[in-house]
């Protein structure tokens, strides 16, 4: 009798626990998806390994979820992981990356028909970036964090994350500028 | 806000709310049409940030994680099932051991007799040719047998003697009744031509192909039954 009851009620428990585990996992992947994923390829500058990379960190995520206190803070602590995921896969690969990558990304970025020039232009500038520029750029631009959000995931001050994010625009704006008059003169 | 700042301010983040840039922002129509300027381009910052994704990403996150889990679960039972698988193999490698241990014959036999009690209140009459088929079902024995009847069988029964298959039988001595094993031989087996302790009386000896103990209360019975039993058994 008294073991009955005491073998339901935690077999219970623990299935509300793992269905309301899912449900929030289920949730997560919905809603942020997408911004990792493209915060992925915007780190590695290709599809598959982007893809891959979701993957690993979503799976990681889900091991993990219980740490996770906030769902607020579940974008910021999904990029931290994503982030760790990506350095992972350098040490798995120890050979430099830095002038094959850049170039990689260029091709990769193809122009397909419906988008404009300029726009295919502009990702390829981004690409060009100095990953520590870019960075802090795709984080305030498609994740919408501030300065202060951008410090504490990049593991910066928050002077550095400015800066970091002048330059950034300011190198991508003199680019277009640039290419705006030279395009006019060409004209 | 002098320029610099304003500017530096500006292409940090276009977009900010706060008082002070707001203010100096409408300072001028220039400082305005920079701004904007900024605006659009963060506009296009993220169209073109904006890569598509794969639309099958979200479903293959969820399959992932459910094929995660199952191994999980699945990983979980068969440490389970090999802890299982283990604990039976030492059990069965420590009864294989045990097994293999010395078997003092004597200590066995009695308590063997303390065991089999009722065996001592049989007082039924077993023909020579019964025990014959007996031992004779005993391989391990070599065709042992009674040539002729060893006096009075009261009881007579296969038993166990640590693994051994044996022959258990109740004879009747001068007075009392005395207990006969007859155990085929093996190497493990100790046989001690004595022993005792403060209820019943014991001797030991080996025939050609077994071990033959006896237990009584008496040590003149043991001597009688002995004696019959030499002449018979072999």
């Amino acid at each position: 009798m008294f073991s009955v009851i005491r073998n339901k009620k935690p077999k219970k428990s623990v299935n509300r626990d793992m269905l309301n585990k899912q449900r929030r996992y289920d949730s997560l992947v919905r809603a942020l998806h997408g911004d990792l994923f493209r915060y992925a390829f915007w780190l590695c500058g290709d599809k598959h390994i982007a893809e891959d990379i979701t993957q690993e960190t979503f799976l990681r995520a889900w091991r993990s979820l219980e740490s996770l206190k906030d769902d607020k803070a579940a974008k910021a602590w999904l990029i931290t992981i994503l982030r760790r995921e990506n350095a992972r896969r350098f040490e798995r690969k120890q050979f430099d990356y830095s002038d094959v990558e850049q170039a990689d990304i260029a091709d990769h970025i193809s122009a397909s028909s419906e988008e404009s020039m300029e726009q295919h232009m502009l990702r390829r500038q981004i690409a060009k970036l100095e990953a520590e520029y870019r960075e802090p750029l795709i984080l305030q631009v498609i994740g919408g964090f501030s300065g202060e959000e951008i410090a504490d995931i990049l593991d910066l001050n928050r002077n550095t994350v400015m800066t970091r994010l002048f330059r950034a625009r300011n190198q991508l704006k003199e680019i277009l500028d640039d290419t705006q008059t030279r395009g006019r003169s060409n004209g | 806000m002098d320029e610099l700042k304003f500017r530096r301010e500006a292409y940090e983040n276009p977009n900010r709310q706060d008082d002070e840039f707001l203010a100096s922002m409408h300072e001028s129509s220039e400082r305005t049409a920079f701004v904007n300027d900024l605006k659009l381009l963060d506009k296009k910052l993220e169209a073109a940030l904006k890569v598509e994704v794969p639309e099958d990403l979200e479903a293959k996150l969820l399959l992932n994680q459910q094929l995660h889990q199952h191994q999980v679960e699945r990983r979980k039972t068969g440490f389970t099932l090999a802890l299982v698988a283990s604990i039976a193999f030492i059990a069965g490698i420590s009864f294989t051991l045990l097994r293999l241990a010395p078997v003092d014959l004597g200590q066995h036999a009695l308590a063997h007799v303390y065991h089999e009690e009722m065996a001592m209140k049989s007082e039924r009459n077993i023909s020579v040719d019964e025990v014959n088929t007996q031992l004779a079902s005993l391989t391990s024995l070599n065709h042992a047998r009674f040539t002729e009847q060893p006096g009075r069988v009261l009881y007579s029964t296969y038993c166990d003697f640590q693994g051994v298959k044996s022959i258990h039988l109740v004879m009747q001595g001068k007075q009392g009744k005395v207990t006969l094993f007859i155990v085929p031989l093996e190497d493990r087996m100790v046989l001690e031509e004595a022993f005792a302790d403060n209820r019943y009386q014991g001797m030991g000896f080996k025939s050609d192909n077994a071990y033959v103990l006896l237990v009584g209360e008496d040590v003149t019975d043991l001597n009688f039954v002995r004696d019959e039993v030499k002449e018979s058994f072999i």
